[in-house]
């Protein structure tokens, strides 16, 4: 099945969101623990790439992961994985790339820190840029990641940073949180059973303010998002600046049977009939503030209703 | 006019030497000191010129000439007194460097009484008890130097002993007739006492009929007083006096602000901030005020309560709760019902709180009352676990019936003591426990004679002297409510409100003499701390020893250990305690039951740390018990119910499982006051309990509302089926 939606029309809609749990392709994902550089911050990269790698490991749809951690975080090595992707990715596909670990940023250049020679942001865009996969994520959760933005953004990627800039240098908690995103299913907001970039970001982003308010501490890192690939970086993705748009659409993680239901012919027509009455609520939803709320309110509660019952067709 | 003051120079020609200038500005011959101080300008000494520009407010001008007169006669110590002591003032006070000049003076002459007296005031503005040696070493140097005993005096005042405020006050007017600030002194006691006061202050007015500084200074000690609108009328009388003291208008603002006079307030602090009064009280009171503009406030007969427009949605279903259940308690308690509504202020910014709180005494300080408004942090304001806010709240609340009561005439020891009592009388789980400090002062004999109680407040000695002297009268009050009972309580505050003092009321109501009493209070606060203290170093083996054995995996041995801690000292609730020890030790045992109780033990004992509640609540969940996870969680809800969305969202799970649907309401509710990203299961959570209590209406109104988050949310949509369902049924 395809689709057919006008996607100029849509924005951060729950039609649109709805996307990537039923997307076709595979997914690609690298992800690579850096070097720690002492113990304590070996153990935690290492661990939450583990983590990552069993998440994405059990989820949904065709995944080829590749997790690089411990003596394997090599630039050769991490050159190879993306090479490997490079040749295997198709334009369907998705790619998604998680950097976790240290970075540094010298005012010009971004390096992500590795065993032995380091990658910078030029580098890791250029592999990135000979793959083929017409979705891209880059999710750089080191610190001084901000600096890796201008060299990494580009048409249909989304890139999300630690930071919001390549001074804010102190080590960070984001990719704990980004990793936590990926199996609490809370960060699954519009409950299409699939977890976004966009919804793992806000997720990441609002647990990472937390954790410095409920410290007491400076926060020393802004989370970043850019998906537009010639836009200004934005920590409040939304309408307001036509951030989040591709975020939304990148499927991380699939936690339903979303992606099952797809696969089943006997279905296609049902869900079809399911995307038109999203397209309608969207629709609706745009309209709320020219509507009388009362008016609003029937005509929502009419289709919710309906999607309803076809939900459970559906699920029959 | 211009001819008028040149003939005024000329005179002031005669006298111009700085002591005679500040002789005629004491007089109240402003002009004729001002001409005097300008002529001191043009001398050809820059020490001269310094005290002409110092005696002009001119303090830029003054530090310059200052320092050139330092370079010129460096081992001058009488320029750098004189500089320091510019530097003192409310103006510029910067007593830091005030402090390093008075220190190089006695470097140079080392019994300098101007220096042991710049000194001594610097140290007086931080309520440091050095002050009064430093001001006794002054006299020692110079048995005529009145500010010294003016100093002592106030000083005294404000630990409330007026007899020695009143002897050295008398000591310094011996001295000269003219003492000003004597004679303030012995007004202010008159008006403490609720006595007339204007013999002294016709005595004032004789020497300068416009000397506001001695309204500021009473009104000082009527703020110390906590007699908060008097203070505000002799601000008023001091800027009547003398428009130029921006001093006192500076503090009248803040006294506006304290008792919720906002807008006037912003007007005399702009002003005295326009013309150049920047000190640190100022400027933060003005930022404070700028942030308020952040602040909801929410209205009802009784209470107006100020919340931070970023939590007021989350915190309001409490803390108003809260204050009304508090109102209603001690309306009963104390007999009374309060005139007007109270006020509560929520600071998230402890920054903010702090400005509230400048100027006056202790450390420390978690919330502070001003007549009826009340001031303190939010709990987002302090690390999780390190501030129990309602307990807070009860204990300021106390404060306003006390002074309501008391019309404001209650020595601190007293209404601190009862405050503290009523911490605990609420919840024994409340209050402060016995730290390892209070434990040292135990051991130490270092705790007051009751007589002389407020010292401990107002000039503590040594460091933890504040928070022992909150704990010695929270205890005395516990005693006696324990031995005479709560009536005696309330008969001792209304004979403080009769102005009766500390030995008078303890004589009358509890028929002792203070002496007796404090024998007596000692003996019975022997009898429940006295193991504690005794065993506070076998303690501190033990706890080590249990941590290491259980780091060694020797759990039994490490058990026994941490019992024998436990029982020891079982007041110790902070890190490293022994019940979150023995619940570690325990669950590595497999034993669920045993760790659940023990971290019970640490709740019960007023243990508050989130982290640890969370376990409890959870192995109380996995036993079978989830009344007692619901009652742990609330335990939370009065310390962090902040930036935690999966508290509410656990917490209402619970309730709603045990059919307490209000409380699962309230508690869903705050989830969505938390502005969540996964906003349709928040709604959905509303919908059905909404259904649960038999609202289909409401049911209905949140469903749309998650489903409209979320249109594909199967639970939402599940429900929405059954009420279509129900509708078919039941229309």
């Amino acid at each position: 099945m395809g689709y057919r939606l006008d996607m100029g029309r849509l924005k951060n809609t729950v039609a649109l969101a709805l996307l990537p749990a039923l997307a076709q392709g595979a997914a690609h994902f690298v992800t690579v623990a850096g070097l720690g550089g002492e113990a304590e911050y070996e153990q935690r990269f290492t661990s939450l790439a583990k983590e990552a790698d069993k998440i994405l490991r059990g989820s949904g749809g065709d995944n080829r992961i590749h997790t690089l951690s411990g003596p394997d975080a090599t630039r050769e090595k991490l050159s190879g994985a993306l090479a490997a992707v490079a040749k295997e990715a198709k334009p369907d596909d998705q790619f998604a790339l998680l950097l976790i670990g240290h970075g540094s940023f010298d005012g010009s250049d971004y390096k992500f820190n590795l065993k032995g020679p380091d990658v910078t942001a030029i580098e890791l865009a250029a592999m990135c840029d000979r793959i083929q996969a017409g979705k891209q994520l880059v999710v750089n959760a080191t610190s001084a990641s901000g600096g890796s933005l201008h060299a990494l953004q580009r048409a249909n990627r989304a890139v999300i940073t630690a930071t919001k800039s390549g001074t804010e240098k102190n080590a960070t908690v984001f990719a704990r949180y980004w990793v936590e995103a990926l199996r609490d299913p809370n960060a699954d907001t519009d409950k299409n059973e699939a977890i976004s970039a966009l919804e793992a970001y806000r997720f990441a982003d609002q647990k990472t303010t937390n954790f410095y308010e409920t410290a007491k501490r400076l926060a020393t890192e802004h989370p970043m998002l850019e998906d537009t690939g010639n836009g200004e970086a934005t920590r409040t993705p939304g309408k307001d600046n036509d951030q989040g748009m591709l975020a939304a659409r990148i499927a991380v993680v699939r936690i339903g049977a979303a992606q099952k239901a797809a696969a089943d012919p006997a279905k296609r027509e049902l869900l079809a009939k399911k995307e038109a009455l999203e397209v309608e609520i969207d629709a609706l939803k745009r309209d709320k503030a020219a509507m009388p709320t009362a008016e609003y309110r029937k005509k929502l509660a009419s289709l919710l209703l309906g999607l309803a019952k076809l939900q459970e067709e559906i699920d029959k | 006019m211009r001819l008028f003051f040149a003939v005024l120079i000329t005179a002031a020609g005669l006298a111009a030497n700085p002591d005679q200038c500040r002789s005629l500005e004491k007089h109240g011959k402003k002009p004729e000191a001002r001409a005097c101080f300008l002529q001191l300008t043009r001398s050809g000494d820059p020490f001269m010129r310094a005290e002409g520009h110092y005696g002009l407010r001119a303090y830029k001008a003054a530090n310059d000439q200052f320092r050139l007169a330092v370079q010129q006669q460096p081992k001058n110590p009488d320029i750098r007194v004189r500089w320091g002591r510019m530097l003192v003032e409310p103006f510029n006070r910067n007593t830091k460097d005030a402090a390093d000049l008075f220190s190089e003076a006695l470097e140079i002459k080392k019994d300098h009484a101007g220096a042991l007296m710049g000194l001594a005031l610097a140290a007086s503005g931080s309520f440091e008890a050095k002050a009064e040696e430093l001001a006794r070493k002054a006299l020692e140097a110079d048995p005529k130097n009145i500010e010294a005993h003016e100093l002592i005096a106030s000083m005294a005042l404000e630990d409330s002993n007026t007899k020695k405020a009143v002897e050295e006050a008398d000591a310094a007017i011996k001295i000269s007739p003219e003492a000003l600030d004597a004679l303030a002194i012995r007004a202010a006691v008159e008006i403490i006492a609720d006595r007339p006061a204007e013999e002294w202050l016709k005595r004032i007015y004789q020497v300068n009929p416009g000397y506001g500084e001695a309204h500021l200074l009473i009104g000082h000690h009527l703020v110390l007083n906590r007699r908060y609108d008097e203070a505000i009328a002799h601000f008023r009388q001091a800027i009547k006096l003398d428009p130029e003291n921006l001093h006192a208008q500076s503090q009248l603002g803040i006294q506006l602000m304290r008792t919720g006079q906002d807008q006037e307030a912003l007007r005399l602090l702009n002003d005295a901030h326009d013309r150049g009064f920047r000190e640190a009280s100022t400027t933060n009171s003005l930022k404070l005020l700028d942030s308020l503009r952040n602040f909801l406030t929410f209205k009802t007969d009784t209470t107006v309560v100020k919340l931070h427009k970023k939590e007021a949605a989350l915190l309001r279903v409490y803390m108003e709760e809260e204050l009304r259940k508090c109102i209603r308690t001690f309306e009963k308690k104390y007999k009374m019902k309060l005139p007007r509504p109270v006020q509560l202020e929520v600071y998230p910014d402890h920054e903010d709180f702090a400005v509230r709180t400048m100027g006056m005494p202790g450390v420390g300080i978690l919330g502070v009352t001003f007549g009826d408004v009340v001031a303190m942090d939010s709990p987002s304001g302090r690390p999780p676990g390190s501030f129990h806010w309602a307990s807070t709240l009860w204990h300021e609340m106390s404060h306003v019936f006390v002074l309501v009561a008391t019309k404001h005439r209650v020595p601190r020891w007293f209404t601190e003591g009862l405050a503290v009592h009523e911490e605990t009388a609420t919840n024994p789980e409340w209050g402060d426990r016995l730290t390892p400090s209070i434990l040292a002062a135990l051991r130490d004999k270092k705790l007051l004679p009751v007589a002389e109680l407020d010292r401990g407040f107002i000039r503590p000695k040594y460091e933890a002297q504040v928070v022992v002297s909150y704990f010695q009268a929270g205890k005395i009050c516990d005693y006696i409510n324990e031995k005479w009972g709560y009536d005696t309580l309330l008969a001792m505050m209304h004979s403080f409100g009769a102005r009766k003092t500390t030995p008078e009321v303890i004589e009358l109501h509890l028929k002792l003499k203070p002496e007796e009493f404090d024998k007596q209070f000692l003996a019975w606060l022997d009898g429940h701390t006295k193991k504690t203290v005794d065993g506070f170093g076998d303690w501190t083996k033990k706890i080590k020893q249990a941590t290491q054995l259980k780091r060694e995996n020797k759990l039994d041995e490490a058990v026994k250990l941490a019992v024998e801690a436990r029982d020891l000292y079982p007041d110790y609730i902070e890190a490293a305690n022994a019940y979150e020890l023995l619940a570690d030790a325990y669950e590595a045992k497999k034993d669920k039951k045993s760790a659940a109780a023990e971290l019970l033990k640490y709740a019960k004992m007023g243990g508050r740390d989130p982290k640890a509640l969370k376990r409890l609540s959870q192995m109380q969940e996995e036993l079978g018990d989830p009344r007692g996870a619901a009652a742990t969680l609330a335990r939370i809800n009065y310390v962090y119910p902040v930036n935690d969305e999966p508290l509410h969202r656990r917490f209402g799970d619970l309730l709603f499982n045990l059919k307490d649907y209000s409380g699962a309401l309230r508690e869903y509710s705050a989830v969505l006051a938390m502005s969540p990203l996964d906003r349709a299961s928040a709604h959905h959570n509303v919908a059905r309990t909404h259904l649960a209590m038999g609202d289909r209406a409401k049911a209905e109104d949140s469903l749309l509302e998650a489903l409209e988050a979320a249109p594909n949310y199967r639970p939402a949509q599940k429900l929405l089926l059954e009420l279509e369902a129900q509708k078919k049924e039941k229309p």
